[in-house]
């Protein structure tokens, strides 16, 4: 009977030492500062197809890289671009319309588009390296979040051999801010 | 070779060292045994006893090596020099010759097999993810360290501290070897426990019933604890029917021990207690005999074995019940909404009906990951043992003891009534030799690894190879444990982390093997907010878009509070930001505010930090009464409040309130003006921030985690650096 008593009473020696309430209320924290995102530079929204990790951002009709600074492309080559900025931003594509395709498609007529949404369209009536820059109006953007940008090109280069299809050659596709 | 002998001693002494004290505990107790289940229940309760001296050890800090040598040695040492190891006590009689080779040979058979599973190296799920990975981490900090950012460290850790005892010699391994040891206890329990009845071929059909199921076997060679449990229920039950039949009084302090450590094995267990209070009181009541001692003395061993746990977690964690109860033990360490997921799903594993549960716990296993073999669809049948006492026996304990099924429906939880169901459902044909002998050469057909393999669901939990060498460590463990996926992932993170770095990931396993700390997502209430925080710049509905706006003649207040008004099951309130303000200024946050929230008040800072990804949540449905306060000083003029918190609609469903100075709340505005709340800054690098603000270094991202691929286009916007890559999972560095 002692040891149970003496047990009973340990056990709530031991509950009693247990009791450690916690606090209910709390003092204002440290105050958190804006965090500015990171500085993005001019290039941040652009993809660059002979870096090694445009892979992830893009989203179709473009080959593969294969260490050179440009791939061709399909019917609409799509990328995603994360924006950073709405404001004052334009699209921005270095492509170039090979000599060769050109002489089986003739002129090429390319549109320009941001989350679906027509920017231009433009005729092509030459081969060679061609830029185009248009400013993107900011309610097509959200900011932080991703925008999809893209060219769609109206005729295709078959392959005669392989039949594969070719549509330009991409060097750069994107915003700039 | 040599690399076997540690992890052999380290389960052998392990094994010794439960046998000699279960031997000291039952060495008054002679006549009432056969000298075989005295040694294998003494192994039973053994277990407990030194799983008792490893919680104390624990608790103190005093888990060295040259300390469990100690304990090891003077508990075999002080056993023999006693004469506690000898055995005497009646002996049953010998098998019949054709029970006797038909249980060799399946026995032999089958340990083949799961011998080689268990001594191979350790790479089971949750042995990995936390059964172990728990141990280890005793291991490095010779005892308990405080862990409130892993609910798993809260649950009652019973086999773990038998593990821990053999890990420190052996390591994972040693560990597997011990939980396998119980199946071998269990297994001749089941054939001592026919054997006692008068009916031995019911004995060894229902000890190869047991063996053979498939998922008894893979849990048993592996460092799970479920085997172990159902050794404990049964040395329990057995220990019942012992002293049913010999009232001897010093049974009831090992049936109490027994029943305790169901408890400290496994929470599921925690019938064991009232179902031995409840048998002996029956049988006392029906004898007339006293019944107050013998319930006093297995209260109070029971209590010796689960105070401890429940004492460990209200101490570190502040509920006693923990991870559980958060309900009933409100506490910051694991979310009420967490507790109900939880539940939720493992009242499912994500079948559409209870009706399909026969078929996925017998047959099929891959959705409720284990299947116990076709011969238990025969379940049923096992009511016809219910015209003998020793059935009628069986079925009552197997039918308490595993009511809680329904809590967890996986096959595992399963695994304590299974030799409950195969001696009664051998009871059931005993009758009838041939048939048992068909039944038996069926089940073992059906069972046998070579052969389930046909009709399981690929990829169900089983043994499904024999590792010779791995097991014997003529191919390297790390080589054996590279096929595991998460083992590499782990390795990884071990390569390119350094030691003290800290890293988070949503989900991960195999942490056993990994040196470093990683918080889990969804394992604390800490955790949980981390992974908000993180997902908050992907997830529009967590994002702070709305502006709730409280207007009103300026006067002064004593505390001011945001109250819910509204009701919604499906949703949690949250809040990113209560500010408060005078004329067109914000009253800058003074460090005499006390800010308290209702429920969850140790998270309400999050609502007044400035920060645009962390929040307060309620973590549980939102419902009326729930509150954010503030408690000024002194007296405080104020003329608007604003609530920033994202779009959904519990959010907007607020009124504010105010304690003026006589001392009694009112009601200050009940309809807010909503607007849009534009968010500026950039919320990718703010969470990263925010987690290198509590101390992570690291984040581990894998491919099927939300957001994966944002992190994966756009790390430098995160803040991130891809430090590491595994099979597309990416350690990323924050800069």
């Amino acid at each position: 009977m002692f040891l149970i008593r003496a047990a009973c009473l340990l056990l709530c020696v031991l509950c009693l030492a247990a009791c450690d309430r916690l606090p209910q209320s709390y003092p204002p924290p440290e105050q958190r500062q804006p965090v500015a995102g990171f500085n993005p530079g001019p290039d941040a929204m652009m993809v660059s197809m002979e870096d090694s990790d445009a892979d992830p951002v893009i989203v179709k009709d473009i080959y593969p890289g294969t260490g050179i600074p440009w791939r061709w492309t399909k019917q609409e080559p799509t990328v995603k671009v994360l924006v950073f900025s709405t404001e004052s931003v334009k699209f921005s594509a270095d492509f170039a319309i090979w000599d060769d395709s050109f002489k089986t498609t003739g002129p090429l007529e390319i549109s320009f588009l941001v989350n679906g949404k027509l920017l231009d369209k433009i005729r092509y009536t030459t081969p060679g390296k061609k830029h185009f820059e248009k400013p993107v109006p900011a309610d097509w953007l959200a900011g932080n979040t991703e925008a999809t940008v893209a060219l769609s090109v109206d005729k295709l280069y078959i392959a005669p051999r392989s039949g594969d299809e070719y549509g330009v050659i991409l060097s750069r596709l994107g915003l700039k801010p | 070779m040599m690399h076997v002998l540690p992890i052999l001693f380290g389960a052998l002494f392990t094994l010794a060292t439960a046998w000699s004290l279960g031997m000291l505990l039952l060495r008054n107790l002679a006549p009432s045994f056969d000298a075989w289940e005295r040694r294998l229940l003494a192994f039973i309760a053994g277990s407990a006893c030194l799983s008792e001296i490893m919680f104390a050890l624990s608790a103190a800090k005093l888990v060295h090596r040259g300390v469990l040598l100690a304990v090891g040695l003077a508990s075999i040492g002080y056993a023999a020099y006693s004469g506690a190891l000898r055995s005497p006590g009646k002996a049953f009689e010998p098998l019949g010759l054709l029970w006797r080779w038909v249980f060799i040979a399946v026995f032999a058979g089958l340990t083949w097999y799961a011998f080689f599973n268990a001594l191979a190296p350790e790479h089971s799920s949750d042995g990995m993810a936390y059964h172990l990975s728990e141990v280890s981490i005793y291991q490095h900090a010779h005892g308990f360290p405080r862990i409130t950012n892993d609910v798993y460290a809260n649950l009652s850790q019973g086999i773990e501290l038998l593990y821990l005892f053999a890990f420190d010699f052996g390591r994972h391994s040693a560990a597997a070897l011990v939980h396998y040891a119980f199946l071998i206890a269990l297994v001749f329990l089941v054939l001592s426990y026919g054997r006692r009845i008068g009916r031995p071929a019911v004995g060894v059909a229902g000890a190869i019933f047991t063996y053979t199921c498939p998922v008894v076997l893979r849990d048993a060679t592996t460092a799970y604890i479920d085997v172990a449990l159902a050794a404990v229920l049964f040395a329990l039950f057995y220990l019942l029917q012992v002293w049913d039949e010999s009232r001897d009084p010093k049974l009831i302090v090992p049936i109490g021990i027994l029943a305790g450590f169901g408890y400290a094995v496994k929470y599921t267990a925690f019938l064991a207690l009232p179902y031995a209070v409840g048998f002996v009181v029956w049988k006392l009541w029906r004898a007339r005999k006293p019944l107050l001692g013998p319930v006093l003395v297995i209260g109070l061993s029971a209590a010796v074995m689960i105070l401890p746990w429940m004492l460990k977690d209200w101490i570190e964690v502040a509920n006693p019940f923990a991870p559980l109860a958060n309900r009933v033990f409100p506490n910051p360490y694991a979310h009420i909404s967490w507790e109900d997921e939880w539940r939720s799903y493992l009242s499912t594993y994500g079948l559409h009906s209870r009706w399909q549960i026969p078929l996925e716990a017998t047959v099929k296993g891959g959705q409720l990951e284990g299947f116990l073999g076709p011969s238990f669809l025969l379940t049923p049948l096992a009511l016809l043992a219910l015209r003998f006492r020793e059935g009628r026996q069986l079925l009552l304990a197997g039918l308490v003891l595993g009511s809680t099924y329904f809590s967890n429906v996986g096959t595992r939880f399963l695994i304590p009534v299974v030799p409950f169901i195969s001696v009664a459902l051998a009871l059931a044909v005993a009758n009838l030799p041939w048939l048992l002998l068909a039944l038996v050469a069926a089940n073992v057909i059906t069972c046998w690894p070579a052969v389930y393999g046909r009709y399981c669901t690929p990829g169900a939990w089983q043994i499904y190879e024999l590792p010779v060498k791995a097991a014997l460590r003529l191919q390297s463990e790390d080589a054996y444990l590279s096929r595991d996926p998460d083992y590499n992932i782990v390795r990884m993170m071990g390569r390119v982390v350094p030691p003290g770095g800290r890293i988070f990931a949503i989900g991960q396993n195999g942490t056993s093997y990994l040196p470093r700390e990683l918080l889990i997502g969804y394992r604390s209430a800490a955790n949980e907010v981390m992974q908000d925080i993180l997902l908050t710049p992907l997830v529009r509905d967590y994002q702070p878009a709305l502006s709730l706006k409280f207007d009103f003649p300026a006067r002064e207040f004593r505390k001011l509070r945001v109250v819910q008004k509204g009701s919604e099951p499906e949703d949690q309130w949250s809040m990113a930001e209560l500010r408060i303000f005078e004329g067109p200024n914000e009253l800058p946050r003074d460090p005499g505010w006390r800010l308290t929230a209702h429920p969850n008040p140790w998270e309400v800072q999050m609502a007044f930090d400035n920060s645009p990804v962390t929040r307060w949540r309620s973590w549980q449905p939102a419902s009326p009464g729930m509150y954010v306060e503030v408690d000024f000083p002194r007296p405080q003029p104020a003329s608007s409040v604003t609530v920033e918190a994202s779009d959904e609609m519990v959010n907007t469903k607020i009124r504010l309130e105010g304690m003026g100075m006589d001392g009694q709340w009112s009601t200050v505005s009940d309809h807010p003006v909503i607007s849009a709340h534009p968010i500026l800054s950039s919320l990718r690098m703010a969470a990263i921030a925010e987690l290198k603000t509590r101390g992570i270094q690291y984040v581990l991202i894998h491919p099927g985690d939300f957001g994966a691929d944002d992190f994966l286009r756009y790390p430098a916007a995160w803040g991130l650096r891809l430090a590491g890559e595994e099979n597309g999972t990416r350690l990323y560095r924050i800069r």
